[in-house]
């Protein structure tokens, strides 16, 4: 189940790891702001490379080249979409800026699908259960979450186990066009909500037993503490935000095509 | 009052047409290791979920009869006031770890009753010490054994420093070591900190030599109750099809053979086994 081991959490120690989500979060907002701030390709390109630091501290090369070749396809189509659409707009005519605009366009997506996904691949769900909970979302959406990503692999190795036991009665999984595939997969799915139902009620007595409900002011084993490194997100993310309003607003954005001087 | 006890005690759960247990009359004191057993079905379950309010409050039904946990008239309080009391593990170890670390599920009940932070990780780390699992306290759950799941779910309870835990055949999942390790650790709890155990299980050959006290039901009734060296050794205990210790089957067959081994019934193979040596002795 290939599919499911993207959404197995592994314990990982790293600068960026440790920093508090919610300032990392506030972080992924800014460049998302600015990411739509910007329609030039220049200071798209700073801000993707702004990434890429984060990404080797954290140690995630594997995981997020992973997520950025799971965003080729709609980077493509984007592409594409743009490209075509000022083509045509443009009378059928071939420019240098069209083609930059284009490549502009994808590659703000794909700073925005990288930002995220730096965010998501450092940020343990624990922390960030913790994160929401510090943040007053009540606890029991936290908890909704926090349990979820606790059963994903738990949910993973059951659905592999019915498959077996179907596969074993002669179910062919793999057989059929597209839609009698989807078609093969209810008799594993039946049984996999059955049994996660039945998981459910067996959780929610584990947590009446445990005092589930008691007292309105729950408290918490761990706090978030801002360390240094979060002062440190934060300055950049100020000083990010503040660069970028300031170039939006008083300096002229130059266009590559212009600074490489190649005729229009 | 016993610290448990239970009076005429019949149960229905909703939609079912048949009581699931029947006039239950039970008295369990401070500090003993009781063992319940009997055949599947027989009502084990629902009697333990009356222990801690999971009956009424969780499962609705009828509820005939008294309990009373502690001085707590079980039926009027809500379940978290009883759950301080009665600290409940149960069979599957997987479905009773919902957080993401070891640590913070031990956490769990201390945080639902708002204990403060310091005092938290103090009664944590003592509870993950006394049931073995200091070490793994930074793990996520499902990256554990069944028998390591089963004892953080211990530690679990053991944090929120209950006089009871009732165990709901605890190592039915696990193998016959993990169980092993599993009962020790419930003995040395009972022992040490004189916490009151109920436990529900059928490998009597394991636990039984544990047990103060020990209850068979059979068809939603308490059919013995009393000292397990007199209650195992009945033909009546083997008939209802409880699987008696190997140890007092062995003595009851050498001793229907005539063979001198005394009167104190072994519940254990050791115990056997000191009485055999003494016999050859003898002779």
């Amino acid at each position: 189940m290939s599919v499911f081991s993207g959404l197995k959490f592994r314990k990982v120690y790293s600068p960026i790891h440790n920093l508090d989500p919610r300032i990392k979060f506030i972080y992924v907002c800014s460049i998302f702001a600015v990411a739509i701030m910007f329609g030039e390709l220049l200071p798209l390109m700073a801000l993707f490379l702004l990434q890429i630091p984060f990404v080797v501290v954290a140690g995630v090369k594997r995981e997020w080249l992973r997520s950025m070749r799971g965003a080729a396809f709609l980077a493509t189509f984007i592409f594409l979409t743009n490209f075509i659409a000022s083509y045509i707009g443009a009378g059928y005519v071939f420019t240098a800026k069209i083609l930059e605009t284009a490549v502009a366009m994808t590659l703000r997506f794909i700073v925005l699908v990288e930002s995220f996904s730096v965010f998501f691949l450092t940020t343990s769900p624990d922390h960030l259960g913790l994160a929401l909970e510090q943040t007053h979302v009540p606890y029991e959406f936290v908890f909704a979450f926090t349990t979820a990503v606790r059963f994903v692999p738990v949910l993973a190795e059951e659905a592999e186990t019915i498959m077996d036991a179907q596969k074993a009665r002669g179910l062919e999984l793999e057989r059929g066009n597209f839609l009698k595939r989807i078609r093969n997969y209810i008799p594993v799915l039946i049984p996999l909500i059955v049994s996660a139902i039945r998981r459910s009620l067996e959780l929610a007595e584990a947590m009446e037993s445990r005092a589930w409900g008691a007292t309105k002011k729950r408290t918490n084993l761990y706090t978030l503490k801002v360390h240094r490194g979060d002062v440190v997100l934060i300055a950049l993310t100020a000083l990010t935000l503040v660069a970028a309003v300031y170039a939006r607003l008083y300096l002229p954005v130059p266009s590559l095509s212009e600074l490489l001087k190649i005729p229009s | 009052m016993a610290l448990v006890e239970t009076r005429n005690l019949t149960y229905t759960y909703p939609g079912a047409t048949r009581a699931s247990i029947r006039e239950v009359s039970l008295r369990i004191e401070k500090g003993e290791f009781v063992l319940i057993t009997g055949p599947s079905g027989c009502g084990k379950t629902t009697l333990c979920r009356c222990f801690n309010g999971l009956i009424p409050s969780f499962y609705q039904g009828e509820l005939e009869g008294e309990v009373f946990v502690a001085g707590l008239h079980v039926s009027e309080h809500p379940i978290y006031e009883v759950a301080k009391h009665v600290g409940f593990v149960f069979q599957n170890p997987e479905n009773q770890l919902f957080a993401l670390s070891v640590e913070k599920d031990v956490a769990f009940g201390l945080e639902n009753l708002g204990i403060k932070r310091e005092e938290m990780r103090e009664r944590v780390d003592s509870a993950l010490k006394l049931a073995g699992v200091y070490d793994l306290r930074e793990r996520a759950p499902h990256e554990l054994s069944g028998g390591q799941q089963q004892r953080v779910a211990i530690a679990s309870v053991l944090a929120m420093q209950p006089e009871i835990i009732v165990l709901d055949e605890p190592t039915s999942f696990l193998d016959p070591l993990s169980a092993k390790k599993i009962f020790e650790v419930i003995y040395d709890l009972n022992k040490r900190l004189s916490i009151t155990v109920i436990l529900v299980e059928h490998r009597l050959d394991l636990t039984a030599r544990y047990a103060d006290h020990i209850v068979i039901m059979d068809d939603g009734q308490v059919v013995m109750d009393g000292d397990p060296h007199d209650v195992l050794r009945s033909e009546e205990a083997r008939l209802i099809g409880i699987g008696i210790p190997k140890a007092t089957r062995l003595f009851q067959l050498l001793k229907a053979d005539g063979m001198n081994l005394g009167e104190k019934v072994p519940l254990s193979s050791e115990e056997l086994a000191e009485m055999l040596r003494e016999a050859v002795k003898d002779q």
